[in-house]
């Protein structure tokens, strides 16, 4: 209650009128009601609104619109449409494409190619037809008959 | 609540049925805010459905912190802010175009599209319900929103500041310089 700004105000005040203010703040109002010409004007407003609000408040209500009869398949019929029919269902990766997971999965794909490329002896990703053949194994030492 | 929940885990799994079932829900209080907000009818509708497509697509980024409801009806109010601004730019634009067809002659309107007041307007049925929406319609957006969701929709203080993302204290506020206004409007059609 220290300060005067017009918003504040307003919203002690219209706890003050709709009686949902603390009994110790309560007092607090009264007094400033009872010196202060801002906080008695505005109080003047809160009182001859809250009048009128009633009134105001059930023609509004009272005009509800609803919507119209064919709302919801007009708005399911445009799903359907926007989407190809293909919205409704659950998709394999969910709603949302799983970047992250497919960055993770990239990455480690360009690893394992960087490491072949690192320890082929061919530089590149063809095997070395030669490597892990021993000299006996290619070459026949005692030669058929 | 429970209910809720098995309603929004099979919204989640995408299941047609159970959007037709919150569609049904929620299509009134939605379309209603929708018309109360932008003051048309097909305006409305067409945000009304776009609320619930958006609902729908996003169901997964609600994190049940809020009531659905909240969250829905703050959907709603978004997206009939962007509409009203895009309106408000469409016809600045329409305005300019016809300054410039018509010399400037027939360009003397302001900001949302209300329309022009009529003369003999009766107290009741569908000329009083002119006459509230006119004046709901020349309220700031601000304040059009608290009194739409708190002296139509019932809302309380707390949702209110919830959906719009706004202190308790500017509620209040604004809600009583739009009843104050709307009061001004409306003092010759009223009783009391």
């Amino acid at each position: 209650m220290t300060t005067d700004n017009e918003d504040d105000i307003i919203a002690t005040l219209s706890d003050y009128v709709e009686g949902t203010l603390p009994a110790a703040k309560k007092t607090e109002v009264e007094a400033k009601l009872a010196t202060d010409a801002t906080w008695k004007r505005i109080h003047g407003e809160l009182v001859e609104t809250t009048k009128s609000h009633d009134e105001i408040s059930g023609l509004l209500k009272a005009r509800k619109e609803p919507a119209p009869e064919s709302f919801t398949n007009d708005v399911t019929a445009t799903i359907h449409k926007r989407s190809a029919g293909l919205f409704f269902g659950r998709r394999t990766f969910g709603d949302r494409v799983p970047f992250s997971a497919l960055l993770v999965v990239a990455v480690i794909g360009l690893l394992v190619i960087g490491y072949i490329l690192w320890s082929s002896q061919t530089g590149s990703l063809k095997m070395d037809k030669r490597r892990g053949e021993t000299p006996g194994s290619s070459i026949e030492v005692v030669p058929k008959p | 609540m429970s209910e809720e929940r098995s309603l929004l885990r099979r919204l989640r799994d995408r299941d047609e049925r159970a959007f037709r079932e919150l569609v049904q829900a929620h299509r009134d209080r939605v379309y209603n805010i929708c018309y109360r907000m932008l003051g048309n009818r097909s305006e409305a509708e067409d945000v009304a459905q776009e609320v619930f497509i958006a609902v729908f697509k996003t169901i997964d980024s609600f994190r049940e912190e809020s009531k659905f409801s909240t969250w829905l009806y703050r959907v709603a109010v978004n997206h009939c802010k962007n509409r009203i601004k895009y309106l408000a730019r469409r016809h600045d634009r329409d305005r300019d175009e016809l300054d410039e067809n018509s010399g400037g002659i027939n360009g003397a309107t302001t900001g949302m599209p209300v329309r022009a007041p009529q003369p003999d307007r009766a107290l009741e049925g569908i000329q009083m319900e002119e006459v509230l929406r006119e004046a709901v319609n020349s309220l700031d957006e601000e304040h059009r929103i608290v009194v739409v969701l708190r002296d139509i929709e019932e809302l309380s203080i707390e949702e209110i500041c919830e959906i719009t993302d706004l202190p308790d204290g500017t509620v209040k506020s604004r809600l009583h310089r739009a009843r104050l206004a709307l009061r001004k409007k409306l003092q010759k059609h009223m009783t009391s």
